[in-house]
């Protein structure tokens, strides 16, 4: 059966790729402060630029044949609260490779949050469908393999773009693949041949996470003067303020009307998807 | 799936600047920062005109923004080799299509709940922290950056921990690197850009 499951294992990499959301970085070194330093500004840590120019292209044509299209189809076809139950139920699938990666990191409140979610979410939220966890004031918060290297101190190496799936590095690509063979709904999907289900999954995942993004990345197609350099830039920055997070739990500021868990770290990388 | 770098969203302005010491309180510095939120939000509420919302923002860029500081900044180290005349036509350039690419960017959170959640100092920085609602999903952190107290100006926002003057050097970084390193080329395309309105 090993030669059935290999198929099985690709769509679950694939699955798992996009479903850890849009951004990650190279430069794992690089503080958050040194980024200001003018010696820096040139540095983009892409020794393969001209190729992943080209790929960026093609990536653009099919999104804008392809998956834009799709999207704006399924956002004009499915009533929002469809919608949303069917993104809580990706997300709550999700849960244990979260979960697993909170672990790694020795993020215990953040493993016990993930864990929290998914018993609530995938019971008393029927399956996942429901975001009970958010409604109790425990929110997502996104994880993922590539995170978990960076906090155990490995360099991200160059910044890659991969085909269809866009922006990522050697660390992010290698945290993909292992996210992909650590979800149990791929072990499961793998045990009962239930390929398609793997494949639905990917394939509404993106769906789902393309429809969300459709005006904001149109905006900087837009107005950007040089798209590929800022697609660039947003990814590395973004990936290391997830990384960041992780690593130093930063101090709550002083809350200015009361609390209210504003300070919450976790809500700083809540909005990776 | 392609390029989505989610929560990519908003992205506003930025600057260096070495600031004079601050005695702000606390206080001030959230309820300016409550305040310009308010305004932003309103001007760009949907419904709203993308004339009318851009000069809206223009004024609020040129009041409540440290422009000369974030320019500079932006340009990085192609700062010091520009011609006097290059630096002039570039800030000038710069700010317009800050209001143009911010105004568009930021559209879509419009309308949006907003409130300030906290401040720390950073250094002579004071950076207020606060939060878009949006209406299903988690919330978007944004972090303000400000210098100098009444008037404050601000020299950075963070959305989601990605830094608007860091991406926008970088992006002019990248087109001047890739014209042979001439500050000209970038002031071309940021003319270019702006006629085609």
């Amino acid at each position: 059966m090993r030669v059935r499951r290999l198929p099985l294992i690709l769509f679950g990499l694939l699955a798992a790729g996009l479903a850890v959301s849009g951004c990650a970085a190279p430069g794992a070194s690089s503080a958050p402060g040194e980024a200001q330093g003018a010696s820096a500004a040139d540095d983009f840590n892409d020794p393969f630029e001209e190729a992943n120019r080209g790929i960026f292209g093609f990536n653009h044509a099919v999104d804008a044949s392809v998956f834009v299209p799709v999207a704006k189809t399924y956002r004009t076809v499915i009533p929002p609260p469809v919608r949303q139950s069917v993104h809580d139920f990706l997300q709550n699938l999700n849960g244990p490779v979260i979960f697993a990666n909170d672990m790694l990191q020795g993020e215990i409140k953040l493993a016990g949050d993930t864990l929290a979610r998914l018993l609530l979410n995938t019971t008393v939220g029927i399956g996942g469908v429901f975001d009970v966890g958010t409604m109790v004031g425990v929110p997502y918060h996104s994880n993922d393999l590539g995170i978990t290297f960076a906090v155990w101190g490995f360099a991200a190496g160059p910044y890659i773009v991969v085909p269809v799936l866009g922006p990522s590095n050697p660390r992010d690509l290698a945290g993909r693949v292992g996210d992909g063979f650590g979800d149990p709904g791929n072990y499961f999907a793998s045990a009962h041949n239930l390929l398609w289900a793997v494949i639905a999954r990917t394939a509404t995942s993106g769906i789902d996470e393309r429809s969300r993004n459709i005006e904001s990345l149109a905006d900087i197609e837009r107005t950007a003067l040089d798209n590929y350099a800022t697609i660039r830039s947003l990814y590395r920055q973004r990936r290391e303020a997830q990384i960041r997070h992780e690593k130093s739990n930063l101090p709550n500021p002083s809350p200015v009307q009361g609390g209210d868990g504003a300070a919450d770290p976790s809500l700083s990388y809540s909005i990776a998807k | 799936m392609i390029r989505r770098c989610a929560a990519v969203g908003a992205f506003l302005v930025m600057a260096l600047v070495l600031a004079t010491p601050r005695e702000a309180s606390a206080q001030d510095a959230s309820s300016f920062i409550a305040t310009l939120g308010q305004q932003a939000i309103q001007v760009l509420g949907p419904g709203i005109p993308e004339v009318q919302r851009q000069a809206r923002f223009r004024v609020l860029f040129h009041d409540d923004f440290d422009l000369p500081g974030i320019g500079q900044f932006v340009l990085g180290r192609y700062w010091r080799i520009a011609t006097p005349q290059e630096q002039q036509d570039f800030l000038g350039l710069f700010q317009e299509y800050l209001v143009r690419a911010y105004s568009a960017r930021l559209g879509q959170y419009g309308g949006e709940p907003f409130r300030v959640t906290g401040m720390r100092p950073n250094g002579a920085e004071t950076i207020v922290t606060s939060e878009i609602v949006r209406r299903n999903g988690t919330p978007i952190e944004v972090d303000w950056y400000l210098i100098g107290h009444s008037p404050f100006k601000i020299t950075d926002v963070y959305v989601a921990g990605v830094s608007m003057k860091v991406t926008q050097r970088d992006e002019f970084a990248s087109v001047i690197q890739r014209n042979g390193g001439r500050v000209q080329a970038l002031i071309a395309q940021l003319r270019q850009k702006l006629a085609a309105g």
